[in-house]
């Protein structure tokens, strides 16, 4: 008899099969659930039904997730095994599987292994779904003869003949020029447009877009297609790729080369090259030569050169351009090979239903990836994109229940007028505010929601299936300002309801500016693509679309300075002019004399030329110049051609070396040691240290602690139940204390929070991250809301410290003083970093070792090899600039490194902030210290008292290990009871032993600390002793090398990743040792939870943690 | 329907000598290309051969037909306008019957004893509608030839219902409109240079030399997509090999095929031993100054 959830999954009943996973699994009992789940992972080996297997697999890892570790009779503590974890890191999902369900058959359910089962579900899950686009991808017809391609006799393609043509005037071949405007997505739908919902529910898969030509307001005369692709002949045997936009070029002579995707900036135009079978994927590895390939395709001798430009639309805009820059690439590459009817002029309906195919191909095989409707520029006009269902014949037919591609229906003025067409541009004010954000785990959201159908969120897409109806009818109607109301409801209804994250405090800030300034002439707000901060659309009373442009253009340069410590931006925001185009992709032949690239192509590429002895300039490029100097006179598009040639010639001096004096003036004020610099980078360079070297000696002896070496409160209410007594006396005990006033709190606050925001060096504790209480809150915010209702319970306010560094100093103490430091009513102070490092190129070893050695997370096929090529670039790169060497070549703030938290506390006594402390608050003794990103961590009475109860110098609270909790833990170290940093660990399945992991709080006795020093309350004072304490204290910690990675911008949006190499000392190595007492306590995960990637933030408000937190604060 | 009338085109510029070639035949007999191919028309039970060639070129062709000349009928292609308007040049000859239509530059081998053409006319004359000679060929030389997709006729083996006709179609366009259920992945049905053809296909043809822009080429492939629309019209995948002797080597393969098949089997294989077994490779030299091919 199937269970209760396969019903639902296999049900033909949409009211059955829309029922939500979750009002099961609340109601049913740990056994229940357990039964369901064996029989759902039985159900997904055997179902043929792709939707059935994967929402099979997102309920086992839902249970998992969400449910099980809530039901009485799971282990709270258990371990995860290391083959298991290995098995994931290597994308064998199914053994992962195996191998945990192995080990929870035979220890029973614990929260370690629900967390690991639920890991290895989610992956595989998305796996099967990855590989069934791929499938589908590959299986549309006009896509499958490209694999079956392996030799250069086999390519069926040739050139058009018209593109061989050489011109009677000087010899030229011409040029096709594709140019392809951008989309915009006018109903947004509730991301309806990821793969698997327009596979799975095609009815439900519905989306407005618009094909839109851009301009920058103030920049540009008028809108104009943003896209463009060129393709010609040459006469030399070779790929000549250029991206403009990019500057970058590359001459391709070899068919690995141009499947090697992160080598340089050219990956899309390598990928529309393949995936338009000019170099068909089944070239791959063939061991052919690129020359007679394009021999076969060109003439022998000749080769291709293909342009890309973006007119300077930055990334993160929301319109597709990457997308359509590659439907615009793939469509020029066709129309020159035939496979299009035309080759100039706009393209037929099967023609532009290819390119969509092709570009989801494209992106696939360069490791990126879109929704179905980001090639929507290729088609005209507004259009309806919808899912289609799969019928008999598609290769999706039996598979999924809707095809791959979906169809185009192109609005005709019966549906929209050329009135609306034109009321709409006059009332939409489209803007890029400048944040520049992954939405890829956005979207994994989005699929994930979908298939659990939790009632809120699937009433939400219920919901906004109707919008999309209601704006349909407003587009009829001519109703701009009912476009508005109907864009604004979606954003503050179902978009959010479904993922909350996709509004982010800027957001709404510009909202709430717009509202007061414009109040009823506000039309309505309308968040573009994936998620709000970058495109955006704001709609007005036509009069005042003017004054709006230049008002947002105002505000979101103002706000952005406000936030741009706390928040992600890539760029300065800037307003659009926009015209909706109505041809879609179109394309022309320049010939003869107006066979000229776009002058930013000869701002990049002619400076070469001209360095070059004429003489050794090809007829083609000589004449080429010919044409280039002959249009600079008489062409107004290439007006002030000939100054730039001329700057790129002679590239002048200015702003040289200012980068340089900056950053050294900067090590001067922050208290860089040169000696101990310098020390580290010989050190590095013999090999002394280095990542391998982090490790203890491979004989050490690392054993899972004993239950007497901890006092477990993981579960208060059970522990109260066995040990009342106890637990009474420690809160009172913790009670008295705080009503003494003998209690203050260290907040952590020195990061840049890397992983946070993958390296964009914003200020971690100044980040908006979620709404709590009404409003998004900064991490500050929600620490100073607990000492407040801490401090207000007990009637003395909490002394409270945010330890900063270089980094957030200036920024949190100009954000706090901008926001009245949150009203806080206890003593609030910064304590001010005063040891920086400067970070160095890593050498070559430390990157073989951290991406050959260690354990990493392999990537789906593709990515993992635009990966490789990426490692093997950035291996290059450490090379030539010099291992070990200083790293500069940045902005000054990401060149410097804060030196770890151990130096948290020694800063304290050294800036005086501490002895200001006990001079204003005699009575402090203790002070609870804890990571920004601890957010559930408050100075709870019980934990206090077990504290002072105890005596220890310093209590460390530790959780019970998930399988996300990487880096260390609590162990006996050749039998001392000690944490130990995951670097440290001399082999990385000793973690996997270890049920507990660190969460960075520590109760501190100030005075056992101080003598542990060689320090009392009064020498605090001796400057001298402080600085002679700390250095002899320093010497005792290990210093441990790490690779971090830094983004280094660039142009408009771009970014580069480097790893850098840098030093810490950390704090958790205190425990280490021995004239130091220290304790340890488990505590409840939502206390010791922390938040170090924002892709947590969903399941963390899921399971109850958020409103856990939500439960500590008080906000006024 | 019977088949009474051929017509072979032989007016392609640049190639019209082909035909004119000698080869030896698979009897041991010395013949012009031109012989071997109307001997395969007449095998058919055609009584008359319509030759289209360029102006001033009937004298050679006569010539290389020899004791066939007697039964053909000359017309010109005036100026080079396609394929397909070569065909048309002989509407007058085809008149209102259905007719054989061979290219000049194709000679077959059968599989068995039945020669091709005869395969083909047997076929158009049971089934008394057009069907025109195909063969199953991958997607690599697509862009050489016309394309048909369609599906098997029910219970007939080699014979299909064409329902689309592509000329020199790109795998992607293939792909999409003329992939032929039951063939192997990669394989299209393409002409084999050999059809049975009725009148009507001179009205489309006509339609389309009148609707013609200046200088563009007319080609047969879109008349027969239109013929598709229009009446029953079949395609025949033939028993036997076709050898296209205007490409490189592609006289000489003829020939290997032709004397392979023949009376001097033998003596061809012991030739082709010895010359394996005596002939060092002299490094690339053979192959260079031999460039072009199918262009």
């Amino acid at each position: 008899m199937p269970g209760e959830l396969i019903r639902i999954i296999t049900s033909e009943d949409p009211a059955v099969r829309d029922l939500s996973l979750d009002v099961f699994a609340r109601r049913a009992s740990l056994d229940q659930l357990l039964a369901e789940c064996e029989q759902l992972d039985r159900f997904r080996r055997q179902s043929d039904n792709l939707y059935q297997r994967v929402r099979a697999l997102f309920f086992l890892y839902a249970i998992h997730r969400f449910h099980l570790p809530t039901k009485p009779g799971v282990a709270a503590k258990g371990h995860v095994p290391f083959d298991g974890y290995n098995n994931l890191l290597t994308r064998r999902f199914e053994e992962a599987v195996e191998t945990f369900l192995d080990v929870q058959k035979k220890d029973g359910p614990s929260d370690a292994i629900c967390s690991a089962l639920a890991a290895a579900y989610h992956d595989l899950a998305f796996q099967t779904l990855a590989n069934q686009v791929r499938r589908s991808v590959r299986g549309v017809r006009g896509n499958q003869w490209m694999f079956r391609i392996g030799h250069p006799a086999d390519q069926p393609l040739q050139i058009r003949p018209e593109l061989l043509q050489r011109s009677a005037f000087d010899g030229s071949f011409p040029i096709l020029a594709e140019k392809t405007p951008v989309r915009m997505d006018l109903t947004h739908s509730a991301w309806s447009d990821i793969f698997f919902l327009g596979m799975d529910f095609p009815e439900g898969a519905r989306v407005l877009n618009v094909s839109i030509d851009l301009a920058v307001l103030g920049r540009d005369a008028t809108p104009k297609p943003p896209v463009e692709a060129y393709l010609r002949v040459i006469d030399e045997p070779v790929l000549r790729l250029v991206s403009v936009d990019l500057a970058a070029r590359a001459d391709i002579t070899s068919l690995p080369e141009v499947f090697d995707f992160a080598r340089d900036y050219l990956g899309l135009l390598k990928a529309a090259v393949i995936a338009s079978g000019i170099v068909p994927p089944g070239v791959e590895g063939s061991g052919q030569s690129l020359a007679a390939l394009l021999g076969r395709v060109v003439g022998p001798g000749l080769g291709l050169e293909i342009v890309s430009s973006v007119n300077n639309i930055p990334k993160g805009s929301r319109l597709a351009v990457s997308t359509n820059l590659l439907g615009s690439l793939i469509s020029a590459c066709m129309r020159a090979t035939g496979q299009a009817k035309s080759l100039t002029g706009p393209l037929r309906e099967e023609e532009r239903r290819l390119i969509a195919a092709r570009a989801i191909l494209g992106e696939w095989i360069g490791g990126s990836g879109g929704g179905w409707q980001d090639s929507g520029g290729v088609w005209p006009g507004m259009k309806l994109i919808a899912g289609s269902p799969a019928r008999e014949g598609d290769p999706e037919f039996g598979v999924s229940r809707g095809r791959l591609l979906p169809t185009h229906k192109i609005l005709g003025p019966e549906d929209a007028s050329d009135a609306v067409r034109k009321h709409l541009q006059e009332s939409l004010v489209l803007v890029h505010g400048g944040m520049a954000q992954n939405v890829g785990p956005i979207l994994e959201m989005v699929t994930e929601k979908y298939l659990l159908r939790s009632e809120a969120e699937w009433d939400a897409r219920k919901q906004a299936i109707g919008i999309l109806e209601s704006i349909l009818g407003a587009l009829k109607a001519d109703d701009v300002k009912g476009i508005g109301a109907a864009t604004t409801r979606n954003f503050f209804g179902p978009i959010q309801t479904i993922i909350p994250w996709a509004s982010t405090y800027y957001t709404e800030t510009l909202i709430a500016r717009v509202k007061e300034k414009f109040a009823g002439d506000f039309w309505g707000f309308w968040m573009l693509g994936g998620m709000s901060g970058g495109g955006m659309g704001f709609i007005f009373e036509p009069t005042r679309k003017a004054e709006a442009q230049k008002f947002l253009a105002e505000t979101m340069s103002a706000v952005k300075r406000d936030l741009q410590n706390a928040l992600p931006f890539a760029m300065e925001p800037v307003v659009y002019d926009f015209a909706i185009n109505p041809h879609g992709t179109f394309a022309g032949l320049l010939e003869d004399d107006k066979a000229l690239l776009p002058p930013a192509y000869y701002a990049f590429m002619a400076p070469q030329w001209l360095r070059t002895d004429p003489r050794q300039l090809s007829p083609l490029r000589r004449a080429e110049l010919d044409r280039l100097g002959a249009a600079c006179r008489e062409d107004t598009g290439l007006r002030g051609m000939v100054e730039t040639l001329f700057d790129r010639l002679i590239p002048r001096a200015r702003g040289e070396g200012s980068r340089g004096q900056n950053l050294r003036g900067m090590l001067d004020e922050l208290g860089f040691d040169r000696e101990q610099h310098e020390q580290i980078r010989t050190d590095l360079k013999g090999g002394r240290t280095g990542l391998a070297q982090n490790r203890l000696p491979a004989n050490t002896v690392i054993e899972d602690v004993k239950p007497e070496d901890v006092v477990d409160l993981s579960d208060l209410q059970e522990f109260g139940q066995r040990e009342p007594g106890q637990l009474k006396e420690w809160t009172l005990l913790g009670t008295q204390a705080l009503k003494a006033g003998e209690v203050g709190v260290i907040s952590l606050a020195a990061g840049a929070g890397s992983r946070w925001t993958q390296g964009a060096g914003v200020v971690k504790a100044l980040h908006p991250f979620c709404k709590l209480g009404g409003r998004h809150r900064t991490f500050i915010e929600v620490h100073l809301a607990k000492s407040r209702k801490v401090g207000k319970a007990h009637g003395a306010p909490l002394p409270h410290v945010f330890a900063t560094s270089y980094l957030t100093h200036e920024p949190i103490e100009t954000f706090l003083a901008a926001r009245d430091f949150y009203g806080y009513e206890g003593l609030l102070r910064l304590s001010q970093g005063k040891t920086v490092g400067l970070r160095m190129v890593p050498t070559e070893r430390d990157l073989r070792f951290a991406w050959e050695e260690l354990p990493q997370r392999m990537l789906d096929e593709q990515q993992q090899k635009v990966r490789e090529s990426l490692h093997a670039a950035l291996i290059g790169w450490a090379r030539q600039a010099g291992e070990a060497g200083d790293y500069t070549d940045n902005l000054p703030s990401q060149c410097l490194h804060p030196v770890g938290h151990w130096f948290e506390v020694p800063n304290l006594l050294r800036n005086g902030v501490l002895a200001e402390l006990l001079r204003e608050r005699p009575a402090l003794k203790h002070l609870m210290l804890h990571n920004i990103d601890t957010v559930g961590a408050d100075v709870d009475p019980a934990m206090l008292g077990l504290h002072i109860a105890r005596g220890s110098c310093l209590t460390f609270e530790v959780i019970n290990r998930r399988i996300d909790d990487r880096g260390g833990g609590l162990a006996r170290v050749n039998g001392k009871v000690r944490l130990v940093e995951g670097l440290a660990m001399p082999h990385e399945e000793q973690e996997f032993g270890l049920s507990y992991y660190n969460t960075m709080t520590t109760w501190i006795d100030i005075d056992k600390l101080l003598t542990a020093f060689g320090l009392d309350r009064e020498s605090l004072s001796d400057a001298q002793k402080v600085s002679s304490a700390i250095r002899t204290a320093g010497a005792k910690m290990p210093t441990y090398i790490t690779l971090k990675d830094v983004k280094k911008r660039w142009g408009h949006g771009q970014e580069d990743v480097f790893p850098v190499a840098q030093f810490e000392k950390l704090w958790g190595d205190m425990t280490a040792l021995p004239e130091i007492d220290c304790g340890y306590v488990v505590v409840p995960r939502p206390r010791g939870q922390q938040l170090k990637d924002q892709a947590q933030l969903d399941g963390w408000l899921r399971d109850g943690s958020a409103a856990y937190v939500e439960g500590l604060c008080e906000w006024e | 329907m019977k088949v009474r009338k051929a017509v072979i085109t032989a007016a392609a510029r640049g190639q019209h000598a082909l035909p004119l070639q000698t080869l030896v035949d698979r009897d041991g007999v010395q013949k012009s290309a031109l012989k071997i191919i109307l001997e395969e028309a007449l095998s058919t039970g055609v009584e008359t051969v319509c030759l289209v060639v360029t102006p001033g070129d009937q004298k050679s062709y006569a010539t290389a037909a020899g004791d066939l000349a007697g039964r053909l009928h000359f017309v010109e292609q005036p100026s080079p306008l396609g394929y397909g308007h070569a065909l048309y040049c002989a509407r007058a000859y085809v008149g209102a019957d259905p007719f054989l239509h061979l290219v000049s530059d194709h000679l077959y081998v059968s599989r068995g004893k039945v020669r091709c053409a005869r395969q083909l006319v047997q076929m158009a004359e049971a089934q008394s509608c057009s069907v025109s000679a195909v063969q199953p060929t991958r997607e690599n030389v697509l862009t050489y030839y016309g394309t048909v997709g369609g599906r098997r006729v029910p219970g007939q083996n080699h014979l299909y219902e064409v329902e689309n006709v592509v000329e020199k179609p790109t795998p992607t366009e293939a792909e999409q409109s003329l992939i032929v259920p039951g063939l192997r992945a990669g394989h299209y049905l393409c002409f084999f240079g050999m059809h049975v053809l009725t009148p009507g296909v001179m009205e489309l043809l006509g339609e389309l030399v009148t609707s013609a822009r200046e200088g563009k080429p007319v080609q047969l492939s879109p008349a027969l997509a239109q013929l598709a629309g229009k009446e029953r019209y079949l395609a025949l995948e033939v028993q036997g090999l076709r050898y296209n002797i205007g490409v490189r080597y592609g006289l000489l393969s003829a020939q290997l095929a032709l004397a392979l098949d023949g009376d001097d089997r033998e003596e061809i294989l012991s030739q082709m031993v010895e010359l394996l077994a005596t002939r060092e490779r002299s490094g690339n030299s053979i192959h260079e100054g031999h460039k072009g091919g199918h262009e």
